[in-house]
Formats: structure tokens, C-alpha cells, sequence
């Protein structure tokens, strides 16, 4: 204590020791209240200026065409500012990023919690982590200089690859699954047989339909390699790493006696997981889901080197193979130019966006928040 | 379903999940395997005797009497195919105008390219910008140079349901049986000699300035200008987030305003980094004016503010993985509560802290979209320290972007874009690695 070296020989100290000690305790825990409380001040000062800066836009050009038309003209001499298709692009690429993210999170979430041995876990974890730490700007060069590229000259064949890697496993396990389900209907003695038989007819249709696919992908011409899949393609795969780590967490959390009573059940491990330990932490691998798609909402650099930026809504509207914009490559986009124009509609609207965005990400967070609050209740209860 | 199917069916699940893995992995490597070969020919490449001049006449680098040799003997090499261009140009100016009107144009572009791969014409005078002054210094790029000496590009637009298709033609076709003729299977032939290209490897990449928007010199001004926002990012971050850690898990009672506060952090660390940038514009320059205009100090500023969180979460955890009896030992000595968090709590928390400083510190190294309208700019001098209050800087991630999309001449400074991306990464994932032996000290020190 302070004081002691002072109040040597009594332990008691003199009121007017404890009344400062007191008070500077006081101070000293206001500060850092003060401290803390100004870092959550950041976000409220945050929404206040983006979204002081975008009232204007609303008052000089209104609700409706910012949200309807697809007309982006900013900087035209009637300007015109239809940010339509820049959502709809935003909403593409996340879509296309969640595509990728999702299935291959959660599976390798899976494996990492329940498949692999001590070991090898411990040589994935810092893969996972080398993905999550690699600069989204050195995500965008690789899509924009690498990938770009690759799409364009041959981007028929890559995607008839990836059609096949994928696809062949797939086609696999619903053949086994489809022919077991349907050999059951035969009586005892034919069952093995009409099993084999059924393998054999799936299969082959299966690599049929798989050939079919891939030669029809094959022949396919991407007229430009900065696209639509391009970018959800990288963006996938940077938000696996916290689709990947929330959605393992959340499967540990499932607990170890949930998936000893299954397999005290005579379960497999398939199917532990499949019907007892994936319901369980449903809600943690939603939450999971929901960060791993703000990550790709708010990404700037991929989308704004490697999406082409071209203000349209593809035709069809999921046909990947479109150049889009996004609203964050706009405002990163735009801002040099409307810099200059401080003050009128054009450097307004881009503040629009990022009050869009915040809205957003702010939506989001608010939900996967209470998705883990109501499943740490469950856990708890 | 029989028992076989669901073995095979659990079997394919484990499957699939190991799949995901190695779809994990290999992009992974498809990722960083480009970035390493080609970024590291920033550094070791087959350079020309023209790079030798450059860091001769630019830095006093090298062996002087060595390097001057070099260049008389590339000079004697490349003599003969000036003068064939030269008595080519004069026969042309006393023959007739038709002949004239036919060669004017591919004699043209042929000197273009010929100074492209060989530099000036021996005896005109010092052209202005460096990169004209200069013959191709890396090999690579010189025998991309020989190739557009010795074919000419053409776009076949017959076709209207395609694109155009590309054809190389070449020039010796357009010369063909004059004196010129000759030239191609010179140049073609004696490239080495003229070129003299030798392995080399270029530390300067990384320390020396970059000349002529990146055509020449190195990337010194961008790792200088990511270390100083590095550590502005880290010197106003790391003590509010500490302080925030401390009263978050050591003072603040459980109270609705401290859940509010939660919320606000966790928002924190939504917000996406574009909405940052902006804000850093909207505030700390246009309404704190912290500096005129875009600086060190507000990027900092900026992205300060999105790491916050991070090193919030990373101290707060750190903290509370300190065991209990540390805290009540140290109270039952009778420390006051402060005493405790600053003797013994911090240091025993302090790896753990560490490790998410280190982390954090990657992201703010890496990060671009805060910093673009808050503290980057394309070109630069290095700074000074004292600089940085006031003046934007070039920064490593930035300048991949710029140099990748916004460059004159892209596809010519592929190499400095590699070699920025390769020191960014290399950095970053340096950092992630020292967290991660951080991490295994303390684990280490747990299990004791």
C-alpha cells in the first residue's frame, strides 16, 4: 500500500491517508470508465458524421431514385444517382461469397472439431490463420492479376475442373445414398443385388450428367476475368476463416455428453453429427454464417480491383459472370473525384452508401449477438 | 439403411469434411505460391548491364572501372545496329517520297522499341524522363523488349462473333530487301552482348526510393510509410484498448450500461473498413482538422480506432486467463486493487496481450481502405518523423492497389507489384508467427 512505508509501526491508517487513497481510487476508476466508454463514444460519433453527411443527399435528391433506378450517373451534367444495381451487386457477390463460404466453412468446421486427430489439428489451425491474416489487398491483387487472367483465357475448362472436384464427390455420396434407400424397398434376398444395381444406373447417370456439365461449362467464353465470380470466389474464401473458427467453437460448445449418448445409441459418427451435434449448435453456426457474410459485405479492395465496377444489374440477375459494382468500391471508387465537390450531391450520395452499410453491419452484428446470447443462455440453463 | 451404407456414409462425411480442408489448403497455396516466386525475382533477377549503370550514376554503387568497361563493350555490341538504323533513315531521305511514305511509320515504331529494350541513341541528347534514359535493366522485361523489336502486334477483327484475336507479324517482313532486313537476325543473335545480363540480387528493392513512378529503385518509401502508420495505429490503440481491457474485466460490475458498452465494442469491430476511411475524412480532417489534409496522424487516427476492439477482446481474454489465485494471493498480502492489476495481473496477462497486439498490428499494416482517403498518396519521399503529423504518405498496401490498377504502364512494373505484395505478406504472416510462438510460450508456461 501507499501508505504503509510511511505508517510504519501501526497498521491503522490516519483518516486523511484513507479518505485520499479513497478518492484517488475513485478518480482512478472514473478515468478508466472514461477511457473505456469513449471507445463505445467511437461507433455513436461514427454513425453521427456518416450519417451527417448523408442527410444532405436525401434532402436534395430524395428516397426514391437512390433505392429504384438503376441509372448511375454521377457525374453527368444531369446527374442522376439510381444505386439500385449497386446494391443488387453488393447483394451478388455476398451471395456468391456466402456460396462458397458456407458449405465448405461448416464442413471443415466439422472435421476440425470431430474428424481429425490432436495432431493434424494443429496443422490446420495456423492455415486457417495464415488466410485470415493475408491483406485484402493482396487477396485483390491475386483476383485481379492472377485469377483475372485465368478466367479469361480459360475459364471454361477451370470452372469444368472445379465442376468435376466437386461435383464427383457429391454425385458419389447421393448415388449411395439413393440407391440404398430404394434397394430397401426390395425384399430381403434382392436387396444386395438391386443395391449393386442401382449404384451402377446412378453412377453412370451421374458421371453422365457430370460430363454433360463440364463440357458444357468448357466451351464456355468469359468475355471479361474481372467478374461477379471472380470476386465472390475470393471473397469465400477470406471469409471461411470466421465461418470456420465461430462455427468450430460452437460446435465444441455442443458438448462432449451429446455426442457420447449418440454414440452409446449405436450412431455413426455421420450421423452424430448430422442429427444431434449440427442441431445443437444451430445457432452458433448461424451466427457463424452471419459474421462470415458481414466480412464480405464490407470488403473494399477485392471488389473494387476485381469486379469489373461496372453499374448493372447482371442479365440474369444470378449470372456470375457479369461485371458488378458494389457499394463499398464505389465509395472507395468515387471519393478521389466528389473530394473536390465537397457539398453537393455527388460527395453526399457516397456517404448514403456508407450509412446503407452501417445499417447493415450494425443489423448483423445486433443479430448474431443475440443468436450466441440466446445459445449461452441455453448452454447455461 | 444396412449397416455397410452407413459405414461408407460416415466414411464420405469424414470425406468431405477432409475435402473441405484440403480446398482450405490448396488455396492457400495457389495464393502465396505466386506471390513468393514472382516477388522474390523483385529481389533476385538476371539484370542487365543497364540496371548496373543505374545504381552507377544514381548511387555510386558498384565497381566503377568494372561497370564502365561493361558498358563500352555493350555499346560496341549495339553500335552496328544504330548505324544500320541511321544509314537506313539517310538512304530513305534521298530516295523517293513513295519509299519514304511506306517505311515512315514501321521505321518509327522500330526505334521506339529499339530504345525501349537499348536505351537512348548513342550521341543524341539526355532525354528528360529517367525511363528513357535507361535501356531495360531486368532481363525478363529485355526479352519482352527483343520480342516487340523483333514482332509487330496486330488485332484480327474479321471475325464479329469474337473478340479481336491477337497476330504477331514480323517486322523483317515489313523491311524486307532493304539493308534494314539485316537487323533482325543481328539483334536477335548478339541480345546477350548487347544486354549482358548477369544474376543479381537487389537488397535496394527494399531500401533504396523509387525513381520515374516505380519504373526504377525500390519500395523504401512504402515500408516506411506502413511502419509509421504501424506504429502511430499501435501507439494510440494499444493504451485505450489496455485501459478499456482493464476496466471491462476488473472494475466494471455487470450493469445494463456495461452491456451497452459491450454492444458498442462488438459494433466496433463490424463496421466495415470503407465506413472507417470515410469517417476518418468526415472527422479527424474535415471537422478535428487533426492536419490540413490527408497525414500519417489521422490514418493512424483512423485505423487506431478499427483495431480497437481487437486488442479490447485479445487484453480482456489475456486477462481473464490469468488464474484467480494470482489475484487473490496478491490481495490477501494486502495490495490494493490497482497494486494487483499493475503488478500482478499485467505481467502475468502480458504475453496473452502481446499476442493480440501482434495480430492487430498486422491488420492495421495491411489494411488499405481506411487509409485511402486519410493518409495515402501514390508517390512520396520518405518521411521524417516529425513529418508525419503533417504529411500523407506512400504505404505498402496502397501502393499494390495503385501500382496494379491506376499505374501508366501496369503490365511493365509487375515486379515492384509483386515485391510489394510479397514484403506486405511476408510481414503480416512474420507477425502472425511471432504471435503464434507468443501463444505457445504461454501455453507452455501453463502447463508448469
Amino acid at each position: 500500500m501507499d501508505g504503509s512505508a510511511r505508517e510504519r509501526g501501526s497498521l491503522r491508517l490516519s483518516r486523511g491517508t484513507r479518505r485520499r487513497q479513497r478518492l484517488a481510487a475513485a478518480a482512478g476508476q472514473l478515468f478508466l470508465l472514461a477511457v473505456t466508454s469513449l471507445s463505445a463514444l467511437a461507433v455513436f460519433a461514427i454513425f453521427y458524421f456518416i450519417a451527417r453527411d448523408a442527410i444532405p443527399f436525401f434532402r436534395l435528391e430524395g428516397f426514391k431514385e437512390f433505392f429504384t433506378s438503376t441509372r448511375w450517373y454521377p457525374s453527368a451534367e444531369q446527374a442522376e444517382f439510381g444505386a439500385l444495381a449497386i446494391f443488387v451487386g453488393s447483394g451478388l457477390v455476398t451471395l456468391g461469397a456466402a456460396l462458397v463460404a458456407v458449405p465448405l466453412g461448416i464442413a471443415a468446421a466439422v472435421c476440425l472439431s470431430d474428424v481429425l486427430p490432436f495432431s493434424a489439428r494443429q496443422v490446420v489451425k495456423p492455415v486457417i490463420e495464415m488466410l485470415a491474416a493475408i491483406p485484402s489487398v493482396a487477396y485483390g491483387f491475386f483476383a485481379l492479376v492472377v485469377l483475372a487472367p485465368l478466367l479469361q483465357r480459360s475459364g471454361g475448362p477451370v470452372l469444368a475442373a472445379a465442376a468435376w472436384i466437386v461435383g464427383a464427390p457429391v454425385a458419389a455420396l447421393l448415388a449411395f445414398i439413393l440407391s440404398d434407400l430404394l434397394a430397401d424397398r426390395f425384399p430381403e434376398r434382392a436387396q444386395r443385388r438391386a443395391r449393386w444395381a442401382f449404384l451402377i444406373l446412378l453412377g453412370s447417370g451421374a458421371v453422365a450428367a457430370l460430363s454433360v456439365a463440364g463440357r458444357a461449362l468448357s466451351g464456355l467464353e468469359i468475355p471479361s476475368g474481372t467478374n461477379a465470380l471472380n470476386v465472390s470466389l475470393i471473397l469465400g474464401i477470406m471469409a471461411l476463416p470466421t465461418v470456420v473458427s465461430v462455427s468450430e467453437d460452437a460446435l465444441q460448445a455442443a458438448g462432449r455428453e451429446l455426442r457420447e449418448g449418440s454414440y452409446a445409441l449405436g450412431a455413426t459418427r455421420a450421423e452424430t453429427l448430422l442429427r444431434t451435434i449440427l442441431p445443437a449448435a444451430r445457432s452458433g453456426i448461424l451466427a457463424a454464417v452471419i459474421l462470415g457474410i458481414m466480412r464480405a459485405i464490407g470488403e473494399t479492395m477485392v471488389v473494387w480491383m476485381a469486379s469489373g465496377n461496372a453499374s448493372q444489374i447482371p442479365e440474369p440477375w444470378y449470372n456470375l459472370l457479369e461485371p458488378v459494382r458494389t457499394l463499398t468500391a464505389t465509395i472507395a471508387g468515387d471519393m478521389g473525384e466528389a473530394d473536390h465537390v465537397t457539398g453537393s450531391a455527388r460527395y453526399h450520395v457516397l456517404f448514403a452508401m456508407a450509412l446503407c452499410l452501417l445499417t447493415v453491419s450494425f443489423l448483423c452484428n445486433l443479430g448474431s449477438e443475440w443468436v450466441l446470447r440466446r445459445t449461452r443462455r441455453k448452454a447455461g440453463g | 439403411m444396412s449397416l455397410p451404407t452407413r459405414k461408407i456414409l460416415d466414411r464420405a462425411f469424414s470425406g468431405a469434411g477432409v475435402l473441405a480442408i484440403a480446398l482450405m489448403a490448396a488455396a492457400l497455396l495457389i495464393l502465396l505460391v505466386p506471390m513468393f516466386t514472382r516477388g522474390s525475382q523483385a529481389v533476385f533477377f538476371r539484370a542487365t548491364v543497364e540496371h548496373r549503370r543505374f545504381l552507377l550514376e544514381k548511387f555510386e554503387r558498384g565497381d566503377r572501372a568494372a561497370i564502365e568497361a561493361e558498358i563500352q563493350a555493350a555499346q560496341a555490341a549495339r553500335a552496328p545496329v544504330w548505324r544500320l538504323v541511321a544509314d537506313f533513315e539517310s538512304r530513305l531521305a534521298e530516295g523517293e517520297a513513295a519509299g519514304r511514305g511506306k517505311y515512315r511509320k514501321p521505321l518509327k515504331e522500330l526505334r521506339n522499341e529499339l530504345r525501349f529494350l537499348l536505351g537512348p541513341e548513342p550521341g543524341k541528347p539526355r532525354p528528360m524522363l529517367m525511363r528513357d534514359q535507361y535501356g531495360q535493366t531486368r532481363l525478363d522485361m529485355a526479352q519482352l523488349g527483343l520480342e516487340r523489336v523483333l514482332r509487330r502486334e496486330e488485332w484480327d477483327y474479321s471475325d464479329p462473333t469474337k473478340g479481336g484475336i491477337r497476330i504477331l507479324k514480323p517486322r523483317a517482313e515489313d523491311f524486307e530487301g532493304t539493308a534494314l532486313a539485316e537487323l533482325f537476325p543481328y539483334v536477335e543473335k548478339n541480345f546477350a552482348r548487347m544486354l549482358l545480363p548477369r544474376r543479381t540480387v537487389y537488397w535496394g528493392f527494399l531500401t533504396d526510393e523509387s525513381f520515374d513512378s516505380h519504373f526504377f529503385g525500390g519500395i523504401w518509401p512504402e515500408i516506411l510509410g506502413t511502419f509509421y502508420l504501424t506504429l502511430g495505429t499501435l501507439l494510440l490503440a494499444v493504451p485505450m484498448g489496455l485501459i478499456a481491457a482493464i476496466y471491462l474485466t476488473e472494475y466494471a460490475k455487470e450493469t445494463r450500461f456495461l452491456a451497452l458498452l459491450r454492444t458498442c465494442i462488438n459494433t466496433l469491430a463490424g463496421v466495415p473498413s470503407i465506413v472507417f476511411g470515410l469517417f476518418g475524412l468526415a472527422f479527424f480532417i474535415n471537422v478535428a482538422h487533426v492536419s490540413p489534409s490527408k497525414s500519417v496522424l489521422a490514418g493512424s487516427m483512423t485505423l487506431a480506432l478499427m483495431i480497437l476492439p481487437t486488442v479490447i477482446r485479445a487484453s480482456e481474454e489475456a486477462i481473464k486467463a490469468v488464474p484467480r489465485a494470482y489475484k487473490e494471493a496478491a490481495l490477501s498480502l494486502g495490495a490494493g486493487r490497482w497494486h494487483t492489476v499493475w503488478n500482478v495481473i499485467l505481467p502475468a496477462a502480458l504475453p496473452g496481450i502481446l499476442t493480440g497486439i501482434v495480430i492487430s498490428m498486422g491488420r492495421a499494416a495491411g489494411e488499405t481502405a481506411p487509409i485511402i482517403f486519410t493518409a495515402a498518396v501514390s508517390v512520396g519521399k520518405p518521411l521524417a518523423p516529425w513529418q508525419t503529423l503533417t504529411q500523407p504518405t506512400p504505404a505498402l498496401s496502397w501502393n499494390i492497389y495503385n501500382l496494379a490498377t491506376e499505374h501508366e504502364a501496369v503490365d511493365l512494373v509487375r515486379h515492384v507489384q509483386y515485391g510489394l505484395v510479397l514484403t506486405l505478406v511476408c510481414l503480416v504472416l512474420l507477425l502472425n508467427l511471432l504471435a503464434i510462438f507468443l501463444r505457445a510460450r504461454i501455453a507452455r508456461k501453463m502447463r508448469n
